[in-house]
Formats: C-alpha cells, sequence, structure tokens
C-alpha cells in the first residue's frame, strides 16, 4: 500500500501572539514543529503499512524550513519525504494549497491512501483534505476516529457527527483526515532519528509539477485576509461573592433565582 | 457575476435539522440589506424539513428530494450542490460548522472554484463583500478574510454564534431545482448509529461546569460530575485539561473548541485567556471560582468567588434540590 501523509509544519502552539501597537504577528524566535493532528496521520499510515506493507511517504507544501518537521515525520519511520517549495507557491490558500498537494500527489504516482490531520492548529481550517480529494477525484472520510483495513482496498472508518456515528466504506484510493482520538503518535526512537538522515527529501517546484500559474500562490487563492488582530475582551458586572462557600453559594442561588 | 442571494445549507440527521443552519437563516436575514435569504435543503422524501425552516422565514427554499440523502457521502452531497449552484452561482453561501459542514463545504469549494473561510465567529457585508471574521493562530489571532473575485463566497460558521428567531412575517416560496443524485461507488455509509451515552453536546448544554488547570483534581472532577448531573448540565474543560484522560477536545470550550451558549455556566480553576472568554460570550449567567483574585476570568463574570473550587463545589452540593 502506498500512502502519501500530508502534514504541515505550524508554530509551537499559542507561542503565536499579536503585536498590540502594529498588529503584526509576532513570529520571531517560534519554533516549527509538525502540525499535532498529522502526526496521528502518520501514526495511521505506519500501522497500515505494518499491516498490508508497502510505504509511507511524507508530503507538504512550503519553504525550505519545512524540510525540519519533514525529517521529523522520517524519523518516526516514514519511509521518504516530498516537499514542494517555491516563491511563486507563497501566499496560497486553502484552494491553491489543495490544487499544489494533489498535482504532487499525482506526481508521486500509484498512491493508494492519502492521509491528512483533521485541520492544522494555525489556520483551523480543516479544508485541504476535501479540497485534495475533491481534485483527485477521490471518496474521502473526514475526522475519522478509526480506520480498518476489510480488504487489500478497502478499509471501513467511523467518523462521530454532532448525534451519530457513521462506518464509511471506501475504496482505495482515498483521501482519510484524521482526529487526535484516532492514536498515540509513536516517538521517534535514537535508532530512527540516525536513519532519518539517510532517507530521501526530495524536492519540487511548481515547474517540476507543471503547475499552472494561475491556480497556485496569491493568484490562485480566491481568498484575501485584510485584517488581523488580536479578539476583543467583553466585560461584564461582576458581584462578588462572600468568602464562606456556604453564605456565597446561599447568595449565588438566591439572585440566580 | 452572481444572482445576489445569501443561501444557507440545512443540514439534517435523520430529520433532526441541524440548529446552526436556522440559526444562519436569521443571521443571513439580518445582514441581507435586500439580498433574498434562500434554504437548500438535500432530503429524503419523509423529511419535508421546509415545514420548519419556512417558520424562520427564508425568502425561498430550494429542495433536492432523493432518498438517498438519508445516508448520503460528502461527495454525494456536495455534487448535488454543485450542480445547483454552478447554475445559479449564489452571492453567498453559508455552512454550519460542524463536522458535515466542514466537511462538505470545501470539496463544494473545489468544485466551484471558489473561496471559503471555516468556522467564522462573525460575518458581515462591506459593500458588496462578505467580511468573515476568523480565528486562527491557535486562538490568538482573528483575521477578517474576503473573497473579492470568486462567487459564492463561502463560509461555515461556529455553532450557537448566532441565536435562531422565528419570523412568520415572511412569505417564503418553495422550488425544486433540477439535479440528478450521482451514486458515489468508490464509497458509502455502512451505518449511522446515534451516539450513546453524550447524547447530548455541550454546545446545546443548558448549565455547563467548566473545569481549568487550577481546579484540576480526581475529587473536583468527581465532584464537578455529580454537580452536573444534579443541575441537569454537562462538564467541560479548557484547552490544558484536554490532554487529561477523563477529557477529549470534544469538551473543550473556547475558540478551537466548542463555543457554548448555556443559561449558566460555572467556571472552575480557569483563568479566562481571550480565547477561552470567546467560546463563552454567549453564557447567559457566568459564576467563576479561581483562588486568584487577579485571574482574568472574573473581568467576564457575574459572580466571582475568590477561594477553592473543592470548597464551593461541596458547598454548592449540600445547597442544591
Amino acid at each position: 500500500m502506498k500512502i502519501v501523509v500530508g502534514i504541515k509544519q505550524v508554530p509551537q502552539a499559542d507561542s503565536v501572539k499579536i503585536d498590540p501597537q502594529t498588529n503584526n504577528l509576532i513570529r520571531s524566535g517560534i519554533q516549527g514543529v509538525i502540525n499535532p493532528f498529522d502526526k496521528n496521520a502518520i501514526e495511521a499510515a505506519l500501522r497500515l503499512r505494518a499491516q498490508a506493507g508497502g510505504e509511507v511517504i511524507l508530503l507538504s507544501m512550503g519553504p525550505d524550513s519545512y524540510v525540519t518537521s519533514l525529517r521529523d515525520g522520517l524519523a518516526m519511520d516514514a519511509d521518504q519525504a516530498v516537499l514542494v517549495s517555491s516563491r511563486a507557491l507563497g501566499g496560497a490558500d486553502t484552494l491553491a494549497t489543495g490544487y499544489t498537494l494533489a498535482k504532487a500527489i499525482e506526481a508521486i504516482g500509484d498512491v493508494d491512501l492519502v492521509l491528512l490531520g483533521r485541520q492544522s492548529v494555525d489556520a483551523d481550517t480543516g479544508q485541504v483534505g476535501p479540497i485534495v480529494a475533491a481534485y483527485l477525484g477521490l471518496p474521502q472520510v473526514t475526522f475519522a476516529e478509526s480506520i480498518s483495513l476489510e480488504s487489500a482496498n478497502t478499509i471501513i472508518a467511523k467518523r462521530q457527527l454532532d448525534t451519530v456515528i457513521q462506518d464509511i466504506k471506501v475504496t482505495t484510493p482515498a483521501v482519510i483526515t484524521v482526529r487526535s482520538e484516532l492514536n498515540r503518535p509513536r516517538y521517534e526512537t535514537p535508532v530512527n532519528i540516525k536513519q532519518s538522515f539517510d532517507k530521501a527529501v526530495t524536492v519540487w517546484s511548481e515547474t517540476d509539477l507543471n503547475l499552472d500559474p494561475e491556480q497556485i500562490g496569491q493568484a490562485g487563492s480566491p481568498t484575501k485576509v485584510t485584517s488581523v488582530y488580536a479578539p476583543e475582551k467583553k466585560g461584564r458586572q461582576t458581584t462578588t461573592l462572600p468568602t464562606d462557600p456556604t453564605q456565597a453559594v446561599v447568595e449565588l442561588l438566591n439572585k440566580l433565582n | 457575476m452572481d444572482n445576489n442571494e445569501i443561501w444557507v445549507y440545512v443540514e439534517l440527521s435523520g430529520s433532526r435539522i441541524e440548529p446552526t443552519s436556522l440559526q444562519l437563516i436569521t443571521k443571513a436575514k439580518a445582514i441581507a440589506d435586500g439580498r433574498p435569504v434562500v434554504a437548500v435543503i438535500p432530503e429524503a422524501t419523509t423529511v419535508q424539513a421546509e415545514t420548519i425552516v419556512s417558520q424562520y422565514g427564508p425568502d425561498k427554499i430550494e429542495i433536492l428530494v432523493d432518498d438517498r440523502f438519508a445516508e448520503a457521502t460528502d461527495e454525494e452531497v456536495s455534487d448535488a450542490l454543485f450542480q445547483v449552484m454552478d447554475k445559479q452561482r449564489p452571492n453567498t453561501l453559508l455552512f454550519p460548522a460542524t463536522i458535515l459542514g466542514r466537511s462538505i463545504a470545501p470539496r463544494l469549494q473545489a468544485k466551484l472554484q471558489t473561496g471559503l473561510t471555516g468556522d467564522c465567529l462573525d460575518i458581515y457585508f462591506k459593500d458588496t463583500l462578505l467580511v468573515q471574521v476568523k480565528p486562527t493562530y491557535g486562538d490568538n489571532i482573528m483575521c477578517d478574510i474576503v473573497c473579492p473575485d470568486r462567487r459564492p463566497q463561502m463560509a461555515t460558521v461556529r455553532p450557537n454564534t448566532f441565536r435562531a428567531v422565528q419570523d412568520s412575517s415572511a412569505t417564503t416560496k418553495i422550488e425544486k431545482p433540477i439535479f440528478e443524485f450521482h451514486k458515489e461507488e468508490a464509497a458509502s455509509i455502512l451505518s449511522t448509529k446515534p451516539i450513546i451515552n453524550s447524547s447530548a453536546n455541550i454546545s446545546d448544554a443548558k448549565t455547563v461546569i467548566a473545569l481549568g488547570r487550577g481546579a484540576y483534581s480526581e475529587k473536583n472532577v468527581k465532584l464537578a460530575n455529580q454537580l452536573a448531573a444534579k443541575l441537569g448540565g454537562m462538564v467541560g474543560v479548557s484547552r490544558p485539561l484536554t490532554d487529561k484522560p477523563e477529557f477529549g477536545h470534544d469538551d473543550q470550550i473556547g475558540q478551537s473548541g466548542n463555543t457554548i451558549a448555556p443559561d449558566l455556566l460555572i467556571n472552575l480553576g480557569i483563568s479566562g485567556a481571550v480565547q477561552y472568554a470567546v467560546g463563552i460570550k454567549n453564557a447567559k449567567k457566568v459564576v467563576s471560582v479561581n483562588t486568584d483574585k487577579d485571574a482574568p476570568i472574573f473581568a467576564q463574570s457575574d459572580f466571582a468567588y475568590v477561594g477553592d473550587a473543592t470548597e464551593f463545589l461541596t458547598a454548592m452540593l449540600g445547597q442544591v434540590r
């Protein structure tokens, strides 16, 4: 089974702040890590490989610095990595990103399964998985909380909606996005870290992939960010309750009723 | 370049109408400024959700009827919607930011080759453009996003961000656009089962007891659950506690978790970071317990108790009948 795992490098959780004077993002000194949900996708891929054989290929789009997180993924025991990187791809929104990743997956060729995290923790869109599936014309399961291989080319995945759980059967090739409840990603072992440096990281540009310039980067992005700011705080009139817990509760219950 | 209409996708689970779709109809009417509001419902024959949806006063309802919609895949739904939208190209298309909405909308977005902003906390028109307000970067940053050139302008909007209000003054036209249900061969829904225990979702709970890092202990979890049971409510957590064995992402309150709108919210040991505050701003009454008298949560509370969470919970359990 040839599995591609789409990964994104994100800033260390919660560390991005906004400069109150300039309204710009303060990004300096923030380390990039693999988006946590993508680690669940890598883990799922490695487990499927253990069951069915085959290989796990990591795929990312971004600047050269993204090699850091691809190496981390290789140290989890993925087989090889592909980075699509070029200035022309900068400023891509979800549609342009989905197009670019779909083209890279076509270029990798004969892919049975594409796994992605349910969403990134920085942009929080969760859109790229379904967009990739649409471009490739493949069936999708989103927010999967379990994945089981039923036969060489069928997978049954569970997806929890607000009030129901669905069992969804897909025939490969397919695209699946995963929740953190799916598994617990393995740690990098010293042996795997050492071996990861011998594994290939292929870098492709828009020319390698014959990408349509109208569909990539800023030109291929229908959405524009017009303003960036800190969330506003909202105050309430606060009544302070007495320090004795019983008195506090009695007063509270009286005022609430 | 578009037909000037605001479309709202009506999500169904069986015959249950996702409340966010109704909230979005009310919101769309509020910002419409003359633009017609249209609800689009892919449904099985027996559901007839239009009878309820029309009570919320959209100008028009487009029903796509096929019994296979009872258990349709994301592709089957987005394909049907695409057939209808590609011809009509609404100005704006809104989805609930539910699991289903967040799965179907981007697939449809790619087919329509337009922009989509996920999980918005506000939407409004500035001239012809829909300004879509979205949290990003681990909840620390808000962005205003627009889609200047392509239509429809698509957004998914977080549940319970707006209130649904019935409107009997409006007359609603019901139409059946032409489409074909294309069965997806490579995927099928084998079964759809109700979720057993937590029949309720925290975003719909009338009473919520929220635990934060400052009050986390085995004992407090137990007391909080007892109090929630007594009040007919649910226990939720702030982001740090989603790593604890008792809790998961579904229990999280805040911008990247659930936006809640209970009648009563009791915060225990929650400091009140801005991302949490956004998730609770629609709560009617907020009570907060924290040992730190300067905790930011108190500024967002109607009642403040500076003290120990265990003592407060014990007193509550003693007083509440």
